[in-house]
């Protein structure tokens, strides 16, 4: 691209394939609650400190974390004087997100990271991961995790929103509970029913979407980003229970992984 | 270790490395390939612990003015705080630009494809090949890895076939069809490092990368012709040293074209 000296030039501007191909197919129909299989691994990059590679049908994400480091920057919030109770933000652990995607992840390519889309999501990551740390254990640290987005198929976010805490845990960082992300999206009149994990045609044609993010033990809700068309509360009330119980079955699968990476952990230690 | 380069010159000394391998030994290396449905071609391969994934899109460009034949194959290598804590996120870092610009340099070298083959039409349309090379975990010789992974993500490629609607002058592209691309060398890569100005190590991991004085990479494809000589400064080396890499090379190519033959073998047509 012009300007970018940084990286190889290629031609001023080039379009994908399909913008000569025609429309796409319409999405088959089918049960509006059916989770796709997940494959879930954690542990899996040497270089990281925790990992986990997450496959949900389409969406495939790698999610690293390092740290917990020391912070850069001085303490914020400054000292109160003389009072005897201590500010316990500025002394906890601060959590820093990146998520991209990859270049040949969606249907054209895209441009390499920096857009606002991306920030926009890592912002929305850092929201969900926050409550789930125990950051207040780590003061003056600094944990980054970064996620990439390996192959879209719908539901960007909420691959991400799971497999970023289960490298969280994977760590060794406490955390109170694991975060499962679930999206839904709403298909246009005249039929409006939500659908759970949407595919990336279902995604693309929706009306209205919603990422919720649930920590299933303690049945609180981490994260909750919607948009879309409005509706009647029934509407958004009804999409957010369906989230929710989408999230609580995915959650055997994703302890069964965690488990499953501290046994080799522990197996691979004796050296 | 509180002595890195003591500790290794320990074992080197008995012609060995610490993780058991000899000095002329690569790393298990697997390779997998087309695993990203959204990409026209992809592979990943693991040299060791060292992963890089490689994506390959096509998308349609005006051919360059001053080659109106020819397409564009645009490689870059992206090394993110994913694969190392080195790294820092934001635009590309020395090693990612110098990566990047060695695939350049090998592709070109190489003429692993004619670009003439990439264009369409004339001065009107080619096809772009976006190359992305996306490093997960760096435990060093990065170099070999996005070689090995570009070549094996090209031949997975396949491209829709274009015609040109001669009324209306618009592209139409028939996706039903797809085609392979012509693949007519096969470079290999093969990294040295260089130990207190003497001793060359092969495939060396990061931490090996790091004690290093100096590191060379070799490419040579498969008729012993050498396409690319890398190396960044560091010790010198004579020339029957450069000799026995270029030979080690060879050797190394045999193993690779051996193991992405039994791959593509293996896989069933679409």
């Amino acid at each position: 691209m012009p300007g970018d000296h940084r990286r190889i030039r290629g031609p001023e501007e080039s379009q994908p394939q399909l913008y000569a191909a025609g429309e796409g197919e319409a999405p088959a129909p089918r049960d509006p609650a059916r989770l796709r299989p997940v494959y879930a691994r954690a542990g899996l990059l040497s270089q990281a400190k925790g990992s986990a590679y997450l496959e949900a049908g389409g969406p495939k994400v790698l999610c690293a974390e390092s740290g917990p480091r020391r912070a850069e920057g001085g303490e914020r919030g400054g000292g109160s004087v003389g009072a005897g109770c201590e500010a316990p933000a500025a002394l906890s652990g601060r959590l820093l997100c990146d998520f991209r995607r990859a270049p040949f992840s969606g249907r054209g390519r895209d441009a390499p990271p920096g857009g606002g889309e991306e920030r926009e999501l890592a912002r929305a990551l850092q929201e969900s991961l926050e409550p789930v740390g125990r950051l207040g254990r780590y003061p003056r640290a600094q944990l980054e995790v970064s996620a990439l987005l390996l192959g879209d198929g719908g539901s960007a976010l909420a691959a991400p929103l799971t497999a970023a805490p289960l490298a969280l845990a994977d760590t060794g960082v406490e955390t109170y509970d694991l975060v499962v992300g679930c999206s839904l999206s709403r298909a246009p009149a005249p039929a409006p029913a939500w659908l759970l994990e949407p595919t990336l045609l279902e995604e693309e044609r929706a009306a209205a979407g919603l990422t919720v993010a649930l920590m299933p033990v303690l049945k609180q809700v981490a994260g909750l980003l919607g948009s879309g068309e409005g509706g009647p509360t029934e509407s958004w009330a009804e999409a957010m229970r369906l989230g929710f119980e989408g999230c609580q079955r995915l959650y055997p699968v994703l302890q069964q992984c965690s488990v499953q990476a501290a046994h080799r952990r522990g197996a691979a230690a004796p050296l | 270790t509180v002595e890195p380069l003591e500790y290794y010159r320990r074992f080197l000394k008995e012609n060995c490395r610490p993780d058991g391998r000899e000095l002329g030994e690569f790393r298990t290396t697997t390779v997998n390939v087309g695993s990203i449905g959204t990409a026209d071609g992809s592979s990943l391969v693991k040299l060791g612990n060292t992963t890089v994934i490689c994506g390959i899109k096509a998308e349609f460009g005006a051919p360059p003015t001053d080659a109106p034949d020819k397409g564009y194959v645009v490689p870059n290598v992206d090394l993110s705080p994913l694969c190392s804590w080195r790294f820092r996120s934001g635009p590309p870092g020395e090693e990612a630009q110098v990566a990047s610009q060695f695939i350049a340099d090998v592709i070109e070298n190489s003429q692993i494809i004619q670009k003439e083959d990439l264009c369409i039409s004339s001065g009107k349309l080619a096809w772009v090949l976006y190359c992305d090379l996306i490093c997960l975990n760096h435990d060093g010789n990065i170099l070999d890895a996005c070689t090995f992974a570009l070549l094996a993500a090209l031949k997975n490629v396949q491209l829709p076939e274009v015609t040109i609607n001669e009324e209306t002058a618009l592209a139409e592209v028939n996706l039903k069809k797809k085609s392979y691309l012509n693949i007519r060398t096969h470079p290999v890569a093969t990294s040295f490092a260089v130990f207190d100005d003497t001793l060359l190590i092969v495939d060396p991991t990061e931490e090996e990368e790091h004690l290093a004085t100096g590191t060379l990479t070799v490419v040579m494809d498969e008729e012993g012709r050498l396409c690319c000589l890398h190396k960044p400064g560091g010790s010198g080396l004579t020339g029957s040293k450069l000799q026995d890499c270029m030979s080690r090379a060879v050797t190394r190519h045999k193993e690779v074209k051996k193991l992405m033959d039994e791959v593509f073998k293996s896989m069933k047509p679409k």
